[in-house]
């Protein structure tokens, strides 16, 4: 089998010989692996996306173009697993149910207290959203711009985001 | 690495497995179901041709040549008047339905008849 190229093994697979697919398995797997290993550092999860990859792959032959060179394929799946697992792995921010964020153009806070992690414009403009005034209404009562109005209660949330 | 690459087979054989076996199953099934309906539409069309007596149109057959010449081209349109249409069409879309399903089966025979020898390579021996 040594002599057989991937173009002929992916015949073969596609002909519904499964056990050709051992040979993509054993050519590639080391070069894959140390390249997962690389960027990641627990093992289980290098062999989790190390599987995943060839899953893809397997899953992926019937379109795959064999006049293509399957290494970079596999590689271009390898860096979309990878993508993935960072995503997956990114950290997500999460509120206290005490506080209530509404991602349009008002926020609402039920407990005050939240209030004293931002500053006295902020918590002005804040205070305003609560009793249920508009982004147009708070630019007149605080005489500032409507964006400086929203660019200051956008960082205001990133703030309460981070510190609650 | 060994250990891996092992895993990694035995995970493409657990999916292609059931896979497999699912598809065919289906095929099966919906062959299966789709005969037994033909037969069943089939035999509701003779019925329904039976009672309503449209065979005696066919009684010229038993006649001399000229006979069936005469009475041949006019009986078979009356006959085709009186076909439940509806229900030959449902038939007719069936039928070609299992030509379709058939012809798939046969153009992938030697595909699944591969697979299914790794499959049983695989998990028996």
């Amino acid at each position: 089998m040594a002599g057989i190229s991937d173009k002929d093994i992916i015949r073969k697979i596609r002909d519904g010989e499964i056990d050709s697919y051992s040979h993509i398995v054993k050519k590639y797997t080391t070069s894959i692996y140390r390249y997962i290993k690389a960027k990641l550092f627990d093992k289980e999860e290098v062999d989790d996306l190390v599987q995943n990859v060839f899953i893809s792959f397997y899953k992926a032959i019937e379109k795959f173009d064999v006049k293509r060179p399957v290494k970079p394929y596999l590689f271009q799946i390898v860096q979309n697993e990878l993508k993935m697992y960072y995503r997956s792995k990114k950290p997500t921010v999460q509120l206290s149910e005490d506080i209530y964020l509404i991602h349009d153009r008002k926020i609402d806070i039920i407990d005050d207290s939240y209030l004293n992690y931002l500053s006295i414009d902020e918590r002005k403009i804040f205070s305003h959203l609560k009793k249920g005034y508009s982004y147009k209404e708070i630019s007149k009562l605080i005489k500032k711009p409507i964006n400086t109005i929203k660019s200051i209660v956008r960082r205001g949330r990133l703030k309460l985001k981070k510190t609650i | 690495m060994k250990k891996l690459e092992d895993k990694i087979i035995k995970k493409i054989y657990r999916i292609e497995t059931k896979k497999t076996i699912g598809q065919i199953i289906s095929e099966v099934f919906l062959i299966v179901l789709i005969v037994f309906s033909s037969m069943f539409i089939f035999s509701v069309i003779v019925e329904i041709l039976n009672e309503q007596a449209s065979f005696d149109l066919f009684d010229f057959l038993r006649d001399d040549f000229e006979t069936i010449k005469y009475y041949f081209l006019n009986n078979s349109l009356l006959f085709i008047q009186e076909l439940p249409l509806p229900l030959i069409y449902i038939l007719i879309g069936l039928l070609l339905l299992l030509i379709w399903l058939v012809y798939l089966l046969i153009k992938n025979f030697n595909k699944i008849k591969n697979k299914l020898i790794s499959i049983y390579k695989f998990w028996f021996k």
